[in-house]
């Protein structure tokens, strides 16, 4: 659960939207995430409109990284693409930008995250040159 | 609303098994054979059907044609209904919808799933860049985050929990159609013993993926009658929501669909809480059951973990739960989940319930759950209150 571990499968982008920025963001660890600029305001997961007008004027935008936890749980069953893993701690973060992003905790043992508690993006490295957004206790 | 002039008019419903080894398709046979032995109908009669996608058969766009093809029916209105654990309930409303339409005067709502013989469905969509990396898999994760933000904000006594897995338990050890492994006692102990899944989400919080089907009738009062059909319910109220607050990324969590649909049935119905007879709410995980107290106002909001440990939820109770043992208990058929509360409910109000019959039930107020969404409750909400 943190970049010792280098051998977890690595997503294929864009399957359900163009997810280029997120990608070559996280290449360079910095957080990119889909803006409506009618509104100006963040959404994430990625959508193919707008979630606040429909419209399709969206762009991408670095954000802060910084959230507080959400809501919290540790996942403790085996499953594919879990093994090394376990315990794993699974937070939602509401970020300051106002999108709540799902991530893992990595760095703290899992019963001491809470919710409520600020944490900043750190990167998790997949494979070769692929890092993949996860948050730590601040 | 008042009585509305179309009725259930007969279900059926198969054990529910475990790696049956069977398919969709045999197990919706046998829930078709058992509605036209229960009813006395001809098949022939059947001129509409309703179908829920399964896990186990989705792969095939036509499933829902196949399914008429298999079964022999000629049906001249079809719907595929892919709401999850709604489309039961929902099912047997838009049949209402295509009969009061003319499009059809008998229809058979089916759903039938194997998911624990095959797996055959893919949810792709944003999951394998936005969820799979960070681990969550399936519904527990997504729970066990939900289950946290409750004990946040609200009381959440696990004994609570724990009573709601006991009392399903025990209706099912009276329903020769649970999955025979549950058949057998639980005790708090055995609950606060269960492995922990997904903080603070235990295996006893949780549905297992079985495999099963169900079958309802729906028509008019007038054609039921003509058709010697003795037995029949009305369907008073139906509502459904999908994605709420689905424009807010930031909503709270623990306000459900339920919370929004809750009052449309009570006005629909006429009914209001202390009126129910009995409580048939999906239940794939135990923290569903006590958040839709709240959301239907048998308690205010929070007060669920109160409200279970103070109610005699049996089905001798004040307020009978889930009295063929829910799914948890029963075990849960793939996608044809929700047909299990909603036929438990049919057959309470039949008088069919054998050892476990409520006395007298009025009515009932049934609930379906679809899908698990991204990092929030659940995607479709859907009630509906049935009467004699």
């Amino acid at each position: 659960m943190s970049e010792a571990t280098a051998s977890r499968p690595v997503p294929k982008p864009s399957v359900y939207v163009d997810t280029t920025p997120f990608w070559e963001g996280a290449k360079r660890k910095e957080l990119f995430l889909q803006y409506c600029k009618d509104t100006g305001r963040f959404q994430h997961y990625p959508r193919p409109v707008s979630i606040y007008t429909g419209s399709r004027n969206l762009e991408w935008r670095q954000v802060s990284g910084r959230g507080t936890v959400y809501a919290n749980t540790v996942i403790r069953i085996p499953g594919p693409g879990l093994e090394g893993r376990l315990p794993l701690s699974v937070v939602t973060v509401d970020l300051e930008e106002g999108a709540r992003i799902l991530a893992n905790i990595v760095g703290s043992p899992p019963e001491d995250v809470k919710i409520g508690a600020a944490v900043e993006v750190v990167w998790d490295l997949l494979a070769d040159d692929i890092y993949y957004p996860a948050f730590r206790l601040v | 609303m008042a009585k509305s002039d179309i009725v259930i008019a007969g279900y059926a419903e198969t054990p529910v098994q475990f790696r049956s080894g069977r398919s969709a398709y045999d197990f919706a046979g046998e829930a078709l054979a058992q509605l036209i032995e229960r009813t006395g109908i001809e098949k022939s009669a059947i001129d509409g059907m309703s179908v829920t996608v399964p896990l186990s058969e989705c792969a095939n766009p036509f499933f829902a044609v196949y399914m008429a093809e298999g079964l022999g029916l000629s049906p001249t209105w079809l719907n595929y209904g892919g709401i999850g654990g709604c489309s039961a309930t929902g099912g047997v409303s838009r049949a209402m919808s295509a009969i009061r339409d003319g499009h059809c005067e008998v229809a058979v709502v089916m759903s039938a799933d194997a998911p624990s013989t095959r797996w055959n469905a893919n949810y792709a969509a944003y999951r394998g860049e936005f969820q799979d990396p960070v681990g969550v898999q399936g519904p527990p994760a997504v729970f066990g985050l939900l289950m946290s933000r409750y004990a946040h904000q609200y009381n959440l006594k696990p004994e609570a929990l724990a009573k709601i897995a006991i009392t399903q338990r025990n209706h099912a050890l009276l329903n020769e159609n649970a999955l025979e492994k549950f058949r057998k006692p639980l005790s708090e102990e055995d609950y606060f013993n269960s492995r922990m899944v997904a903080d603070p989400l235990r295996v006893l919080d949780s549905v297992m993926f079985c495999d099963g089907a169900n079958a309802f009738l729906v028509m008019t009062r007038q054609k039921a009658e003509e058709m010697g059909i003795k037995k029949y319910v009305y369907p008073t109220a139906y509502a459904e929501l999908t994605n709420v607050n689905g424009a807010d990324p930031l909503a709270d969590i623990t306000e459900t669909g339920f919370s929004k649909i809750a009052p449309k049935v009570f006005a629909q119905s006429g009914l209001k809480p202390s009126d129910i007879s009995m409580f048939q709410p999906y239940d794939d995980f135990t923290i569903a059951v006590l958040m839709k107290f709240e959301d239907f106002g048998f308690c205010g909001r929070g007060e669920g973990s109160d409200f279970v440990l103070n109610t005699d939820l049996s089905f001798r109770g004040t307020l009978p739960l889930n009295t063929g043992g829910g799914q948890i208990s029963a075990g849960q058929p793939g996608l044809a989940s929700g047909g299990l509360n909603l036929a438990e409910a049919v057959r309470q109000l039949f008088g069919e319930g054998g050892e476990r019959q409520i006395k007298n039930p009025k009515n009932a107020l049934v609930t379906g759950i679809g899908v698990i969404p991204f990092a929030r409750n659940w995607g479709t909400s859907a009630a509906m209150i049935l009467e004699v």
